[in-house]
């Protein structure tokens, strides 16, 4: 295997120069600082005009599922951390209600509103930190910085709250393994004041400049209906309109209680996609306060098990992460401890799919555009 | 001037041999190196986060020099390692090293480009150690390394450039001892050194006892172990078309179809079923693609969303399992189709004329079990590589690389 | 005693000012200690030559270095950082280290690439900026030369630099530097034209194309800048001019010959080492010359800021003409950076629509208004 031996599908063919048009290949990754990790693309360019994308994937699959099939169930959560790290605690949360759907585990209401308060945080760290990789992607390297201004504040309720940043490993089957310290309220509602703030400010340095409307208005639409076609989903699907959200449309945990809306684009265009994320921030805020107002007292989780092991069937949960619906399926013996089988459905994996129809005919830097609105998270594709 | 010749030795001496004017020559261009760090962007997965918050307001490697992080290899001074290296990135990553201009340093950042961290066992893609590709300087561990663990390991770095003579450049060589299980080995060492040590003790035990008659061994107090009621579950009403009524408009149009699962197929079973419980039914395969078909187009289900195709290994047969949504209604329906295990490729008919997106999974599936999808446009392996033996999530897949969990 | 003073600061006095101090001072001491008629000879003539470049390669160098350490810290500063701190009081060391470094690096040539272009390319740039610099005014007696076609030697030479970036590109033999080559090449010849259009526009108004005679121009109060003596023409032609040599200097928010997100480095990716470090090295020095340029043709060059009124206009003239001349040009090198760190880049098409269809279009229409309002001798 080398790099050289660019790895096409067969319908990609290089016409002979002539007068009109010389076409090339140019390799973009594994190594490039817009393919958020080691994506790495193979373009078929005339000039700066795009003409097919190929995306190679694989460069960190890592073999989780394999690997999960000789972890044991509770085991597995902390595999799943490093899968979509930008999401960590859906990925945990998403395993968690998969062992409590087939072990019939309850979960109390406090462990609910806390699983809540942290999905919605993370999904707010989340969509801070694509806000400012797209910002970098686009030039505007300031967005960035300040994306992850914020975003640090999180990292360390995080921090206080299960000892990591990134690979939090905090849900169990029925609860989390800890309560909430005292400081943890006090700290989100810090932040939550913080952020309304401070979303004001993104919205002067970035939503209304004018370059950025010239970037993104128009660029790589996706229609409803190819975007159901091509399984996309969570925000990038929502920006062109489909209305499917779990969190409303299929509730898990307590997230029917909540009042939230959610945004839907209409054009389908890049800038589309940027303003429903930006819009499910403020919608994260809503929910968060909603949560910290009914947080009940009483225990964190339910009763410990001495072993979780999964009576022989197959289980499935799924979850609205901040990049889609991100499911997990479970074969289970009920002979062994470890799953049989293990498959977990990431929502990049879908969502990318879909990028060659998206980017045919434009630009190289609406490539760029492209990919930072679909807030690409390799780890997640490759598993 | 004074000061100049009296701290001069100092500041010399971490350089080895050479006469002072060389060693001064050698003491500014350490200096200029270590204060002027240029990394690689580069990074592979969880670890690439916490580089960048090293990058952010709050850390701000800047203060250091660090910042200008360079897309481009040629103008990089170090790479930091930040993340997962899987062999096939191990070819890209030594092309990358090759690329930057000496003198170029590696940083080992996380677990994972240390030893494999948490991919060490039953993994056959994960490289188990960063160090086997390219010559490593530094090693950070954690899981990921916070950023003030970066902070330091790059400033561990400067001392080491501060170390560096011109005159010579440092041999840096490639860890080419195989990737061994290193707990056994551990374990083996723990013990033989403490059988050893415990003839020893027991006498010192002994002689203890007998010069303190009074003593009394300590007694760990006992933890505290909170203890928690069990909690009903609860269960969130059905979304979309109630499953019953699903059940039996597909029934009626394919009578042959058998619930997976349950031991018979009839309403019965569906009303007892839960109300997140999802519909499994099992397909012949000449039927794979018309049930498929109907449930898409017909109006009282529009199944639109493929959400996966994957298989399952039954060691005699596999079971290819297709899981579909309705972005109308919302429910959710699952097909398994069975095929059998007597070829080395068996074969099915693939769903992507219906689903484009089927395309990818398909190529996942065939990727990882050898299951031949007829009529795909593109058939390749998707996350390994052309020339990989095997297949990896069959139950019968062998790896020379994978090192079974001891315990 | 005000009466003096003022005929020191006469436009007659200024325009009268030795133009070289310093090189006759060495003139005049070689001419008299030499008795070797020949070295006396040769010092005398060429002291001047000499001691500008001297002067001059000392002061680009370190106007470069202390220019990235204030784009560091500046950027720093807008996005909540501290900026380099380690190295020397503030970091002011810092790129003093990175210069070093970078002269140590291994040079690598990268296969296929052409030898005597790809090393002769750097080069280029660094050497445009060098003879720009030859003919601004610092000050009223400090400029290397004031050649009467100042104006036209500034759009000429600046034009050259292009040929460096395009040779590099092209040279490198990699997908990425050609494109952004290209881009460079589309790029900076577009906006060449819009920052010549706004430079003509003072030429045209001034009479003058002499850098020095440009400055005098702007004699007065500081009603008789370019850039606030024409009603609005002034104003609209800076900010035109301030688009296009951004543009022009290949900085953000229009860098897209290097679009780090997009072509890796652009032109200069497979550049290491010292070579690098030459193309690093132009862009700082044509940042000063840009903002020195903008100075001298729209914020009247080394002239102090006075309002006519004669107890204030004093104090500013004892204010050193250089030390306003540098104030101007860190003041628009502060605007360039302030546009870098707040825009995001537009795409290739767009740049080259935003100077053929609006840029171009009214600059033109700029000198053809200010044209009449000059004929009709409404403004003068």
């Amino acid at each position: 295997m080398s790099i050289q031996n660019i790895d096409l599908p067969p319908s990609v063919t290089i016409e002979k120069a002539d007068d009109e048009s010389e076409e090339y290949i140019m390799n973009i990754g594994p190594q490039h600082p817009s393919t958020h990790g080691v994506l790495r693309l193979v373009a078929k360019l005339d000039g700066e005009y795009i003409k097919e994308i190929v995306p190679v994937l694989g460069y960190i699959h890592r073999g989780i599922e394999k690997m999960g099939e000789s972890q044991t169930y509770v085991q597995y959560i902390h595999l799943t951390d490093r899968m979509d790290y930008l999401a960590s605690h859906f990925n945990n949360l998403c395993i968690c209600l998969t062992i409590e759907k087939a072990m019939d585990i309850g979960v109390p209401e406090r462990a609910e509103y806390i699983r809540v308060i942290v999905c919605e945080l993370q999904r707010i760290e989340s969509h801070l930190l694509w806000w400012g990789v797209l910002g970098m992607d686009l030039g505007a390297i300031t967005a960035f910085l300040y994306g992850f201004r914020e975003r640090e504040m999180i990292a360390d309720i995080f921090d206080e709250l299960c000892g990591a940043r990134l690979t939090t490993n905090y849900f169990r089957p029925g609860g989390s393994f800890a309560d909430i310290p005292d400081t943890f309220i006090p700290r989100v509602n810090s932040f939550l004041d913080q952020m309304e703030k401070m979303i004001v400010e993104y919205d002067t340095l970035l939503t209304n400049n004018i370059i950025l409307h010239e970037r993104t208005k128009g660029v790589g639409i996706l229609s409803k209906e190819k975007a159901v076609a091509f399984g996309c989903t969570g925000p990038f699907a929502r920006g062109s309109g489909v209305d499917f959200d779990l969190r409303k449309h299929a509730p898990y945990s307590v997230y029917d209680r909540f009042d939230f809306d959610v945004p839907l684009g209409k054009v389908g265009d890049s800038f589309d996609r940027y303003m429903v994320r930006m819009l499910e921030i403020r919608e994260s805020i809503k929910i968060i306060k909603q949560a910290i107002k009914g947080l009940p007292d009483g225990p964190y989780r339910s009763k410990e098990l001495g072993s979780y092991k999964l009576p022989k069937g197959s289980y499935y949960a799924e979850v609205e992460t901040p990049r889609g619906i991100f499911s997990n399926y479970m074969v289970a013996t009920g002979k062994s401890q470890n799953p049989y089988r293990v498959k977990n459905r990431s929502p990049g994996f879908s969502n990318l799919s879909v990028m060659n129809e998206l980017a045919k005919g434009l630009k190289l830097a609406d490539l760029i555009t492209i990919m930072s609105t679909m807030d690409l998270v390799i780890p997640d594709i490759d598993r | 001037m004074g000061i100049v010749i009296e701290n001069l030795p100092k500041l010399l001496d971490p350089i080895p041999g050479g006469s002072k004017l060389i060693n001064t020559v050698d003491y500014i261009a350490n200096w200029a190196r270590s204060n002027s760090i240029w990394p690689l962007v580069y990074g592979t997965s969880c670890c690439a986060i916490e580089m960048m918050s090293t990058g952010s307001s709050k850390h701000d490697w800047a203060r250091f020099g660090w910042e200008v992080a360079r897309a481009t290899p040629r103008q990089a001074d170090l790479i930091i390692l930040a993340g997962t290296i899987v062999e096939k990135m191990a070819d890209p990553l030594r092309r990358l090293y090759d690329q930057m201009p000496a003198p170029k340093y590696v940083i080992a950042m996380g677990a994972c480009t240390i030893s494999g961290g948490p991919f060490f066992y039953d993994n056959y893609s994960v490289v188990k150690g960063a160090d086997h590709i390219i010559p490593v300087d530094v090693y950070i561990p954690g899981c990921p390394p916070r950023p003030e663990a970066l902070l330091y390991g790059i400033m561990e770095l400067q001392k080491i450039m501060c170390k560096e003579t011109i005159r010579e450049t440092r041999k840096k060589e490639i860890n080419a001892v195989p990737s061994i299980d290193a707990m056994t080995v551990a374990v083996q060492e723990w013990e033989a050194e403490l059988k050893g040590k415990e003839a020893g003790l027991k006498e010192e035990a002994k002689k203890y006892k007998e010069e303190n008659p009074d003593y009394k061994p300590f007694k760990q107090p006992r933890k505290i172990v909170e203890k928690f009621e069990k909690v009903e579950r609860v269960i969130h009403p059905e979304v979309g078309k109630p499953k019953t009524e699903l059940f039996e408009k597909l029934l009626n149009q394919f009578p042959f179809l058998t619930l997976y699962d349950k031991e018979e197929t009839n309403m019965e079973t569906v009303e007892a079923m839960k109300a997140d419980e999802i519909l499994d039914f099992i397909l012949p395969t000449d039927q794979y693609i018309p049930v498929i078909n109907f449930v898409k187009k017909n109006a009282d289900f529009q199944m639109d969303l493929l959400l996966v195709v994957t298989a399952v290994d039954w060691l005699d047969h596999y079971d290819v399992i297709v899981q579909l949504t309705s972005t109308t209604f919302k429910h959710k329906l699952f097909f398994r189709t069975p095929i059998p295990k007597d070829d080395d490729i068996p074969e099915i008919e693939s769903l992507s004329q219906i689903y484009p997106t089927a395309n990818w999974h398909e190529r996942e599936t065939y990727d990882f079990f050898g299951i031949d999808f007829k009529g795909h446009p593109d058939l390749r392996r998707i996350f390994l590589w052309e020339g990989f033996e095997g297949y990896p999530l069959r139950k019968d897949f062998k790896h020379p690389e994978i090192i079974a969990r001891p315990y | 005693m005000a009466k003096e003073e003022l005929a020191k600061n006469s436009l007659e006095a200024l325009k009268n000012a030795d133009q070289h101090p310093v090189g006759d001072v060495i003139r005049k001491y070689f001419s008299e200690n030499f008795e070797n008629e020949f070295i006396a000879h040769v010092f005398s003539s060429s002291s001047n030559i000499l001691l500008s470049i001297l002067v001059m390669t000392a002061f680009a160098g370190g106007t470069a270095s202390f220019l990235i350490w204030l784009e560091r810290k500046v950027c720093a500063r807008m996005q909540v950082r501290l900026g380099p701190t380690r190295v020397g009081p503030f970091g002011l060391l810092q790129s003093i280290a990175d210069g070093i470094k970078l002269v140590f690096k291994e040079m690598l040539r990268p296969k296929g690439a052409d030898p005597f272009i790809f090393y002769l390319a750097p080069f280029l740039p660094a050497t445009a900026s060098f003879l720009v610099l030859a003919v601004i005014p610092f000050d009223k007696n400090i400029q290397v030369v004031d050649i009467d076609v100042g104006a036209l030697y500034v759009i000429a030479v600046s034009g050259f630099g292009i040929f460096g970036i395009l040779l590099g590109g092209w040279a490198s033999n990699s997908k990425y530097s050609l494109l952004g080559a290209m881009r460079a090449g589309a790029q900076m010849i577009s906006y060449e034209i819009s920052v010549g259009l706004g430079l003509l526009l003072i030429v045209m108004l001034s009479g003058e194309t002499s850098l020095r005679e440009i400055v005098f121009s702007q004699y007065g109060t500081v009603n008789n800048w370019w850039i606030f003596k024409l009603p609005i023409f002034g104003i609209i032609a800076f900010i035109l001019f301030l688009i296009s040599s951004t543009a022009e200097l290949n900085r953000g928010p229009f860098d897209l010959p290097e679009a780090e997100s997009e072509l890796s480095a652009g032109f200069h990716t497979e550049y290491s080492g010292i070579t690098f470090s030459m193309f690093f090295l132009a862009e700082f020095i044509n940042m000063f010359i840009a903002g020195a340029i903008g100075t001298t043709f729209f914020l009247g060059g080394f002239l102090p800021f006075t309002i006519g009124i004669e107890g204030f206009d004093n104090i500013m003239f004892m204010i050193p003409g250089w030390a306003w001349f540098f104030a101007k040009t860190y003041f628009i090198i502060f605007l360039f950076m302030w546009f870098r760190w707040s825009f995001p880049r537009p795409r290739i098409d767009q740049l080259m629509n935003l100077e053929w269809k609006f840029m171009l279009p009214a600059n033109l229409l700029n000198i053809i208004i200010a044209g009449a309002f000059l004929t009709l001798g409404w403004l003068l």
